[in-house]
């Protein structure tokens, strides 16, 4: 009994320190994109490209819902429900690859016919800021199938489960990105480039 | 050794969803209706949506406080 109480004192303790190096990432990570955020306003500071604002209100609707969702596993494995922490990882999983398809495949083309990556600041501007954001949502749902498959093995329990909380900080970390390129890109300047 | 399961409390989770939610759309109809640059207001909606996000469901707290804010 002894030697699991200590166990899981030294497993707390690790955590401590890889949730603070995590965070470091987090931060570092933060600044690439604020990089590009500034960019944005620096080379269109009333402009934006032309784009479908209904489609932009969707996949933000889909990534912001994977974000509840993925807090909802979180919490369930914290609690013990393991069913509900599948369920809802997986659920994130799904709506994090509606989002990359919605963007990729979707908004991609039907912004190709009136802005280009390779003509003019717009196409750049878009084409960097959202294809970066999706390198990021296509690893988080890397680690989201990951967490899943190690929780079906019943990898994680109430007490020891570091990996669902940093696959979730990762998830929300790339829902508050989108949180600021969202306007950025679909709503924000009164001059549409494109149109 | 059988886990001992509690029930999940989501009463957060739910209230942060809404917030979103109208902080979302309302960003949207903004966006779209507005003719002049609101790029100030948009960021004070996306700082906001960041705030409930960064302190509710990234449990920021954590990071100084540490299990106990869980």
């Amino acid at each position: 009994m002894s030697t699991h109480s200590d166990s899981l004192a030294e497993y707390r303790s690790k955590s401590v320190n890889n949730r603070m190096g995590l965070w470091l990432f987090i931060f570092s990570d933060s600044f690439v994109f604020a990089g590009l955020f500034i960019a944005r306003f620096n080379l269109m500071p009333d402009a934006r490209p032309e784009l479908n604002q209904l489609l932009g209100l969707i996949v933000t609707a889909v990534l912001l819902a994977s974000s509840v969702l993925m807090n909802r596993a979180e919490i369930a494995i914290g609690a013990g429900d393991q069913k509900s922490f599948l369920r809802n990882t997986l659920l994130t999983m799904v709506l994090g690859t509606i989002f990359l398809v919605g963007v990729v495949f979707v908004e991609w083309p039907l912004a190709a016919q009136h802005i280009s990556p390779r003509e003019g600041v717009a196409g750049s501007i878009f084409y960097t800021m959202t294809g970066f954001h999706a390198f990021h949502v296509l690893t988080g749902v890397i680690f989201l199938f990951i967490v899943w498959n190690n929780g079906r093995k019943g990898m994680y329990t109430t007490e020891r489960h570091f990996a669902v909380e940093a696959c979730a900080i990762y998830w929300h970390f790339v829902d508050v990105v989108w949180v600021f390129f969202y306007p950025a890109l679909y709503l924000i300047g009164s001059n549409i480039i494109g149109g | 050794m059988e886990e001992k399961k509690i029930k999940p409390d989501y009463s957060v989770n739910q209230l942060v969803l809404i917030i979103l939610a109208i902080l979302t759309l309302g960003e949207y109809f903004l966006g779209v209706i507005a003719t002049i640059n609101i790029a100030g207001v948009m960021l004070l909606f996306g700082i906001a949506k960041a705030f409930f996000i960064v302190k509710d469901y990234m449990n920021i707290g954590r990071l100084f406080f540490g299990e106990e804010n869980h």
